[in-house]
Parts: structure tokens; sequence; C-alpha cells
């Protein structure tokens, strides 16, 4: 089921693993978990479109890349904070360069109460315990050969912890850049969040390059929303242009817990986001909302699953998809709501515009239903925008251009509105607007 | 300001405008009634520049301009507004946005200076006086959950904002109550002057009690078959469309 | 209110415990007798001879039992499917016979084996002198072979070809060798290249350039042999501007073993043409354990090859253990239209991924699909779809309409289409919703003195309505009573 192993991406990934392997954690379980995930790579390799999750995204250009593991020069590398700077969000940050954390670009002065936040290395430093059952996981199902190899090699990241019953109100802000290298860098972040019972905490991922580069990023992220807990989380992705990025999100939610999942993906060239979420406790919530707005050669692969197996969980997932120039979007929203998940409410909507001849959209809502006390629904559309509007803002006197890329813009407004932060909100629509083509 | 000769227009093969000429002047209100499928609606998209609406014979003429050349935003920012009979609802648009960039766009495309956002403020709340509309429906996406009422309000309050010097109204009186008809026609006829000109396209002889024509025009069968003043909507109340189609067009077109 | 609300919820859990309600449930599978006749087979097993020998057997030309062997090569070389979704034991092609014939084979009708007109007679399909007045026109195909076709000379006298596969091998060779296997090509899936090779009979139907059939076309397949497997093979052509609406209908015998039933159906529609099949399928399910039942992979595929032509799939599906069909539509011509109609319902523990693949290529191609998914008992039941816009197809439109009917707690209902669109002017739409049978629906038609059973039927149907149009009335009511009989203590 997957390409041979042997490709040159494989091969360079594994050499470079054998050359300079990660520094021993000096923990037992950490370093065979690494270890095994690593043989399972490579035996696994990269799969190929017949294994369901990549239908659409074809490996074959990347699996013929090298690249080198690690940029070691990346704390040297110049890096203008502006052009991670958000309105609203002021919050402690912390910031990776090529994957490497950077204290000086970093905010971590002043925590407020009830938050832990610090990078992964100097975490594994203290005790390591609480990040066993995270980072000991293996990856089983053929298509994860990312998470395999980011738990095999990724030696930094996020550990973030909110105690139970904080409320971390300024959003965390949490920086990945890009940055020229010599080489083609492949860089591996792992991430472990977790919110106590009751606690609150608004969280912006944040991808952005400051040059023209064609890196690797993997990144990791398992989070746990205990009892009770909120989280808004906002993924701003303006990655490099060129960029391979591949993120994977486990999201736990326990009883009562919420979460908010933002998603804009306007950047790098070839995109994957996995997001599971589970809703495991009763009465948990899940709202996700994306957008992604492609052009150029751009290849963007959502595939989201959402598992209810609790009582009285509702999720509710809406997502915009632009796609124009020779672009491809590809989304697939999975819904499964396990036996005896009664109560259980859930909606997803996938609407799509194809701008452009050679452009193509792949949309796969899917539902999987083992419980009869259940409301699910979905929706995916594939279209143009609608004449009869276009003609509307015409004879007022906006000219066609104008008057598509509003109502693209339009398009896609509908799933940030729901946003708290109104500065970062606006921010997004500006930044989309910038984006989208209006000539 | 508007001289429509032998207009010739068809849609989805079908010919619906079978040589219609009228000339409306600037502070003139032209009211055109006519049956059902006379083509009343056809003459205000034809106007405006909808797609899907092929003029096969005849000319337009707007101010010494040809209209039918230009494209709809430029017919807009040649003065032209359609108050549309079923205004579109346009979901994530901003409403106040919305007018603004018409506006802007219009002003751009005619060699005037863009309005700041203070600017446009100031003048909307001028206008929303005028209209008494309240203006929580500035803050709405365009025409999106109005009610019928509301959408033709904010039909007439764009009106009021863009200041048009041809306003065409597609059977604004639709759907609309008698209180909400009052509203709408008292908005219309705080926005007459002797600068434009009005072309109200109707059914029924009720929104004239309202805003009052100076010439009232038959359309029958793609054409004008009669014209008077307002005394002929009158009649046509009185006696219904029935006589209008007795007449042979063939005899009465070329009157208008 | 809430008192209101409390009875209500009281009521029916009483109901539902309620062990008579349940008893009740058990009225069995009607088609499930077993005809005691004659039948000559060949043994169990697959192999270049046994293909010689049915090749044989059936008087077939050489090219044709070539034809076969190149499939059976080809199918060795493939791969079994892998299930997705589908709960089932291996299948062993060896332990199967791929021919029964009932002995002393009828020349016309009149000298069927009367048990085998009895068994029609039984399952409601007048193959006799009652056809005349029904005025369908029916080929029954029993085990392996056809048995008789009816009105054969009123059709051709309109220049219309209906009779059973093998004539057709024999009568219109160049027919056949036209177009079998040019819609469905020999080694397209690992069923239909099975079925390529081992096919026994099936119903050919020709309807030359202009001619609107003159009545209703139907073939009835039943399995009665135990050990035996079904592969029939069904090829209708409609040439320009010809229309024909054909009915197929489905039944077994009860049975410990699961039987395999690996059919393939091609349908071709040329200029203007307009095919309609419909499909009410009611194989053997097995009993509430699980045992038993038939393994129903079908691979049926239209091919709109001629502009402004249409072909429509209505299926009511209500049998078979498992059941793995998505009936088709290529649409080639320019303008083309492909619908999909489909009801299927599974209980006990069948398993049903059905759906249907609509492909765009020509200009201002429209398809429409509407499935209705019912599960009941501890079944599982699948829809699967594509819809796929190629770059060419300027102005494609596609509406589809997924509804799942969930009935107890431990069914499940799964909806999975898949929307690939390259042209900027295509409209795709896709809608699914997933519910239960709401207990307000339920209360309602109870108060108003309808029983628990009747309410379930009446609401059941009404979901399913849509499809139900579709049907030719006859069907139409064959297929509503079936759906009755089928969910029969279902609530519970």
């Amino acid at each position: 089921m997957s390409q041979a192993q042997a490709t040159p991406f494989v091969d360079s990934l594994l050499q470079a693993a054998a050359q300079t392997p990660l520094p021993s954690s000096g923990i037992d379980w950490l370093d065979t978990a690494r270890r095994e995930n690593l043989d399972a790579f490579a035996a696994s390799g990269l799969p190929d479109t017949r294994v369901e999750a990549w239908k659409y995204t074809a490996l074959r250009a990347l699996g013929q890349r090298r690249f080198v593991l690690g940029d070691a020069q990346a704390a040297a590398r110049a890096v203008d904070a502006a052009v991670f700077a958000l309105p609203g969000v002021d919050g402690p940050a912390l910031v990776f360069v090529n994957g490497v954390f950077r204290a000086d670009l970093s905010c971590l002065d002043t925590l407020p109460a009830g938050l832990t936040l610090s990078p992964l290395s100097q975490a594994l430093q203290g005790d390591a315990e609480p990040l066993r059952f995270a980072l000991s996981r293996h990856y089983r199902e053929g298509g994860d050969a990312f998470a395999r190899l980011n738990a095999a090699l990724a030696g930094d990241g996020v550990v973030l912890r909110v105690a139970a019953g904080a409320k971390v109100v300024a959003p965390v802000h949490l920086v990945f850049v890009g940055a020229p290298a010599e080489d083609d860098i492949a860089w591996h972040v792992r991430h472990v969040i977790e919110l106590g019972e009751e606690a609150a905490l608004s969280l912006v991922e944040h991808h952005v390059a400051v040059g023209k580069h064609q890196h690797l990023g993997t990144q990791v992220a398992d989070i746990v929303l205990r009892k009770g807990a909120r989280l808004t989380h906002v993924t701003l992705q303006d990655a490099g242009e060129g960029s391979t990025l591949v993120r994977h999100d486990s999201v736990q939610l326990d009883a009562q817990a919420q979460a908010s999942l933002y998603v804009l993906e306007l950047g790098g060239s070839l995109v994957r986001h996995d997001l599971h979420a589970t809703l495991a406790g009763d009465q948990s919530r899940l709202e996700t909302r994306g957008v992604f707005a492609l052009d150029g050669r751009q290849h963007v692969d959502t595939q989201m699953a959402i598992r209810h197996q609790a009582l009285n969980t509702a999720s509710d997932s809406v997502w915009r998809g632009v796609a124009d120039g020779r672009s491809r979007g590809v989304i697939r929203g999975a819904i499964v709501v396990a036996p005896g998940a009664d109560g259980s409410d859930a909606s997803l909507s996938s609407k799509n515009l194809l701008l452009s001849g050679q452009a193509e959209i792949d949309t796969k809502p899917e539902l999987e239903i083992y419980a009869d006390e259940v409301k699910a629904a979905h929706g995916a559309t594939v279209g143009q925008l609608d004449e009869r509007s276009l003609f509307y803002l015409r004879s007022r006197g906006i000219p066609l251009a104008e008057a598509r890329s509003m109502l693209t813009a339009a398009f896609c407004r509908a799933v940030f509105e729901s946003l708290p932060n109104a500065a970062l909100r606006e921010h997004i629509d500006h930044r989309l607007m910038e984006h989208l083509p209006s000539a | 300001m508007l001289k429509i000769e032998n207009l010739h227009a068809r849609v989805e093969g079908k010919d619906i405008l079978k040589g219609l000429t009228l000339t409306v002047n600037p502070g003139e209100v032209h009211a055109i009634m006519g049956p059902n499928g006379a083509g009343k609606s056809t003459l205000g998209n034809v106007l405006s520049g909808r797609e899907g609406y092929e003029v096969t014979e005849g000319s337009v003429v707007f101010n010494g301009i040809d209209l039918l050349a230009l494209e709809p935003e430029e017919r807009a920012a040649a003065g032209v507004f359609l108050a549309f009979q079923y205004p579109v609802e346009i979901p994530g648009v901003n409403n106040t946005y919305f007018l603004r960039a018409a506006l802007n766009a219009q002003r751009k495309q005619r060699g005037e200076p863009e309005l700041d956002s203070m600017q446009f403020l100031k003048l909307v709340r001028e206008k929303l006086k005028i209209m008494q509309i309240s203006d929580e429906l500035l803050h709405r996406a365009v025409n999106e959950g109005f009610s019928g009422g509301e959408k033709k309000r904010n039909e007439i309050f764009q009106m009021a904002v863009l200041e048009p010097k041809l306003a065409i109204l597609d059977e604004t009186d639709s759907g609309l109550d008698i209180d909400a008809l009052k509203q709408v026609a008292q908005g219309v006829n705080a926005l007459r002057s002797s600068e434009r000109g009005f072309l109200v396209i109707t059914h029924y002889q009720r929104l004239l009690d309202y805003i009052e024509p100076d010439f009232v025009h038959v359309l029958a069968d793609g054409r004008i078959v009669e014209s008077g003043d307002k005394t002929l909507a009158l009649k046509l109340e009185a006696q219904g469309y029935a006589w209008v189609a007795d007449k042979d067009p063939a005899l009465t077109g070329a009157s208008a | 209110m809430t008192t209101e609300t409390t009875d209500r919820n009281e009521l029916s859990a009483t109901l539902r415990d309620n062990a008579e309600v349940a008893a009740v449930l058990g009225r069995r599978y009607e088609a499930g007798f077993v005809t005691d006749i004659e039948t000559d087979s060949l043994p169990p097993g697959l192999s270049e001879d046994i293909i010689r020998q049915l090749s044989a057997l059936k008087q077939e030309p050489e090219w044709m039992t070539e034809w076969r062997l190149q499939a059976y090569r080809h199918w060795l070389t493939m791969p079994e499917p892998h299930w997705a979704k589908l709960n089932i034991g291996a299948i062993d092609f060896q332990a199967i016979s791929y021919y029964a014939s009932p002995k002393n084979k009828p020349k016309s009708l009149d000298e069927v084996d009367p048990k085998l007109l009895e068994t029609y007679d039984k399952l409601g399909v007048p193959l006799h002198e009652r056809a005349r007045l029904a005025g369908v026109a029916v080929d029954a195909v029993f085990d392996s072979v056809s048995v008789g076709t009816t009105f054969r000379k009123e059709l051709a006298d309109v220049g219309v070809i209906f009779c059973s596969m093998s004539e057709a091998i024999r009568e219109y060779p160049e027919l056949v060798r036209k177009y079998l296997g040019s819609v469905v090509p020999v080694g397209d899936n690992y069923f239909a290249a099975l079925n390529s090779a081992v096919f026994s009979d099936g119903s050919f139907v020709f309807i030359p350039k202009g001619v609107r059939c003159p009545m209703e076309l139907s073939t009835y397949f039943r399995i009665n042999a135990g050990h035996t497997g079904q592969f029939e093979r069904t090829l209708i052509v409609c040439e320009d501007s010809a229309y024909v609406s054909y009915l197929e209908g489905c039944t077994a015998p009860m049975r410990d073993e699961n039987q395999l039933h690996a059919a393939v159906v091609e349908l071709v529609a040329l200029e203007k043409a307009q095919i309609k099949y419909s499909t009410v399928q009611n194989w053997y399910p097995g009993d509430e354990e699980g045992r038993g039942g038939i393994y129903n992979f079908v691979t049926k595929r239209g091919d709109c090859r001629g502009d402004d032509s249409k072909i429509s799939w209505t299926q009511v599906e209500t049998g078979s253990a498992i059941t793995w069909k998505y009936p088709s539509c290529v649409l080639r011509g320019d303008r083309s239209v492909g619908e999909f109609y489909s009801v299927a319902l599974t209980h006990h523990r069948q398993q049903a991924d059905t759906g249907t693949k609509m492909i765009h290529i020509g200009k201002g191609t429209k398809s429409k699909i509407v499935s209705k998914g019912i599960s009941a008992g501890r079944s599982s039941n699948s829809y699967r779809g594509l819809v796929k816009v190629e770059k060419g197809a300027e102005g494609a439109r596609n509406y589809t309409q997924c509804d799942s009917l969930l009935i107890g707690k431990k069914c499940g209902a799964h909806t999975f289409p898949y929307m690939e669109v390259k042209n900027p002017s295509a409209i795709v739409e896709h809608e699914a919703t997933t519910s239960k049978i709401s207990d307000d629906q339920l209360f309602y038609c109870r108060s108003r003195g309808i029983g628990e059973e009747d309410a379930v039927s009446l609401i059941v149907d009404g979901f399913c309505k849509q499809v139900f149009r579709e049907l030719p009335m006859e069907f139409a009511v064959e297929a509503k009573k079936l759906l009755e009989v089928s969910l029969e203590g279902a609530v519970g």
C-alpha cells in the first residue's frame, strides 16, 4: 500500500537521522518511542494515493526530494518580529524558526497565573512523566507517515498547560517561521497542550515566512480539554510560497468542554492538515470553522474527522474553499457517531468556489452513524459566484473584478463571524481580502 | 435625457420587446403599466444591462451616450439606477460597506474624489433621516433577512445615497402592504427633483396614488400601445387591460 | 405538557419492551421456498475446463468461449477487493457450481414445467396468460438459464429484440459482439471479471432507432438450486431516439449457506435515447442471526453515449445478506442526463453498500441522485457515491440528496459521497441527513389510532416516496409491500 521505500525523501531523512541522531533524551520510554516510530516510518515510507486518506494528494514529487534534518543555523537567522505581529494577540509568545526555539524572539516574561508554557526541549529536562502518554503514541494507520516521522524526529515543540480553573484571556501566540537556508530543511515540532478542569485558553497558532524557501515542516499536536474547559484556537497558516507543511492535530474533549477551532489556510505550496477531534465526555461541544483560499499551484488537503462518543455532544463545522489558478483544494469532513452516543447533534457544511478551469476541488463529507438518537446532517457544494449577486453589485456601480472579490470574501467571511477576538477577526478579514484575486 | 427608439429585445430566444419607443426628460415621472408578460420588467433589465437580455434592434441613448454599449457598472456610474423587483440577498457583505464601495466606485469613474468613511457616514445619516430608516439595517448584510418592505426601502435608500439621474423602479409595489407602500412612495417623492427622471414600472394603479406620474404608458406585447396622463391609469384601473389587448398593436404601436 | 411527554415516553417504552410485539415480528421471507425440480448442473469449481464446458453446454460460438477465457485469465490476476465497510467471510470460489439449469429445457412457454410456472405464480410473476392482462413482457431466469420470454412476437413486430442472453449470442452475434463489454470492460473489477468468465444467462434488449418500446420489459431472476451462484449478464441497447422501461426482480429460497450473485448490467443509450431501469431486489437476506443469504455483488453501468440521451436507475433493495452495487452513468453525450433513485433497507444483520457514480464528461450534462437508506436491527447501510465533473463538462449540474433513517440502537447508517470537480462552470450540490423516526411523528400517528408498526410503515413509506414515484405502478405497490414485510419486527 505504499511507495517503494527507498525514495530520495525517505533515504535522505533516514540517513540524516543516522548521522546526527537526536541527542538521547535520557528518558528510556521516549528514546524507545522515537526509535520505534523511525523504524515504522522506514518500513512504510510515504503513502500513495491508494491509501484512502491520501487519495487526492500525491506525494510522488515530494518523495523525489531530499531534505536536510533540522537547521543548525536557526539561532542566527534574522527575523523581524513585525512579520508575526498580530492585532489583538498580545499575550505570551513562543517563536520557532525552522523548527528551532528562539528565546530572543519569544515573550515568556510574565505568564498569567495558572499558565505553564515552555518549549518541549526544556520541559523534557524537568519531570517528563506527564508527557509520557502523548509522546509515546504510536501511529498505526497507513496514512500516518508524517506523524511517525514527527514522533521519531521532533526535538522541540510547545508544552502548554492551563491549571484547573485558570482563565488565560490574552491569546497565547505560537509562531512558526520558515526562513531561507542553504538547503531544503525538514523540521519537526511536537506540541502537548492541556487545559485543566474549567480552565480557559485562547491560542493563536501562526505559520509565516521571512523569505523564499522550500522547507518541509511537520507538526503534531495533542490537545486535551478536561471537564468544562474552554478553548479558542485560531490557526493562521501563512506559510512561505513553495513550502510544505503537514499538521496533525488530535483534540480530545472531556465532559462539558468546549472547543472552537478556526483555521485559515492561505500559504504554502503543499499543505496537509489532519484534524481529529474526539468528543469523549458528555455534553462536550466542538465548533470548527475553516477557510482555504488557493491560487497558483497550491495544494491544500484538509482531513477532518470528528468522533462523537459520549452523550449529548454537539459538533458544528463550517468550511469554505476557494480555488483559483491551477490550485487544488481537498476537504474531507467525516463525522462518526459511536454506538451509544445518544443525543449527538452533528452538522457540517463544506461550500466551495471553483474559480478557474485549471483548478480542482475535491470534497468528501462523510457520516458514519451507529446510534439512533441522533441529529446528523452535512452539505457540500462546488460552484461559482452567484450571477444575480454579481449583477446586483454591478448595477450599483461596482466594477466586475471588485464585485467578484467582494463576493468571494463575503463567501469566506461568515466562517469567522463567531470569533470573539474582534481585532484578530478584522485582521483575518483584511488578510483574506488582500489575498483574494482582485483582478 | 433618455431616448429609447424602436427597441427590440429577446430573452432565451423569445422576442419580448418589439419596437418600444420612449423619451424621458429630467424631472419627469413616467409610469409604465401593462398586463403580465407585456415586457415591463424586461425593459428595466435591458436598461440596466442584465446578462441574458439580447437587444436585436433599436437604440437607447442616455445623455448623449449609447447606453447599450456600457457594462452594468458603467451605466450605474453614468447615473442609471434600477430598484429591483426582487432585491438580492448577499450574506457576508455589510450594507454600509457595500454602499460606500458602490458610491466610491461611481465617483471614481466619474473622476470625483472618493469619500472617506467620516464623510460617507455623514451622508448616510442625512439620507437615513429622509428615508426614515433605522440605522440598524445598515449594520446587517445586504438585504439578508430583510422583510419585503425593508428590502424595498433599502433599495430606495440606496437610490438616495447614489443620487442617480434616472431611477427605474421595477414593480416596487409588489409584495408590499399599504403602509409599506406609503413609506416607499414617500421616500421616492422626497427624491423627486427637476434633474432626475423616473421610470415607474407597475402592474397596479395603486402605487400611482402615491407617486403621481406626469405620463402613463401602456405596454402590451412589447410595445407602447397607449400613452396619456395620469387619468389613463385610472381608466386602466376601472376597465382592466382587456381593452388594451383588443387594440391592434400594429395600428397604435407608433403612437408613443 | 410535561405529563404528556412522560406518558408518551412510557407508552413507547412499554411497546418497545413488549415481547409480543417482538414475537409478531418474524413474518418470514415470503419468497423463501425451494422448488423441487430436477436440475442439471456443472460440478462445483472453477477452471478453464469448466468455462469451456459451460460455453459448450450453451452451444456458444468460438469467440464467446475465447472472450470468457480471457476474462477468466484476467480475473486470476486480480486481488480480491478490500471491503471498506463490509464484514464478510472469505468466499470459496471453488465450492460454487457455476451452472445449474432445470432439466427438460422448454422450447416454448407452453412446454414450461408446470412446477416452474407455479414457482413464478407464487412469486406473483405472471409468466403465462395473465401476463397478457398485465401487459408486461417477462423474461424469467431460473438459476442459470432463461426459462421463457413472453410477448416475443408482439415485440418483434415493432423491431424490439427481447430475449435471453444465450439466445442473443446465437442469433444476434454481431449486436452482442458490438456492445458486450463495451460499458463494463472484462477487467473492470473483480466480480465483473468473474461474471464475464462464467455468466450463464440474462436478458438482452435491443430497441432500434426511433422505436418506443410499447410495453414494460421485465426479467425475473430466481436462484433455486443449492451451492450455485448466479451470474447473469444483461445488455440493453437503445438506438437513436428509442425508449425502453425495464424492470428486474430477484428472489431466492432460504438456505443456511451464502450464495453468490455477481451480475453485470450494461446499458447503452445513443442519441436522444432513454433507458429507465428499475430493480426490486429481494434476494434472501439470511436469517435474524445472519445465517445464509445472498452475497449480491453487482456491476451496473449505463453509458449515455449519444447527445441528449438519458439513463435513469431506480432501485429498491431489501434483500441479500450483503449488497455491493453502484449503478452508474457515464454522461458522455452533450446534455445527457443521469438519474439514480434508491431505497435500500437493511434489517437483522444485513449489510448494504450501495450508491452511484455520475461521471460528467459532455457539456451541459445533468445528474440527480436521491438515496434513501433505512437501517434496522443490527444491520449496516452505507451510501457511497461519486460525482465527477471532468474539465470539458461545461455547465454540468448535479444535485444529490441522501437521507438515512435509523430504527433501533444497534444499526449503522453511513454516507460517503465523493465530489471531484474540475470545471469552474459546474454546480455540484450534496445534502445528507441522518435521523431516527421521530417520537413526535410516531405519537401523532398513534394518537390518531394507527398502530405502531403501521405508523412506522407509514412514515417509512413517506420517507421513500420520492423514489417510489419513479417506479412503474405495479412495482411501486410491490416495493411498498416488500418494505413493510422487511421491516416487520423492526420496532421493538
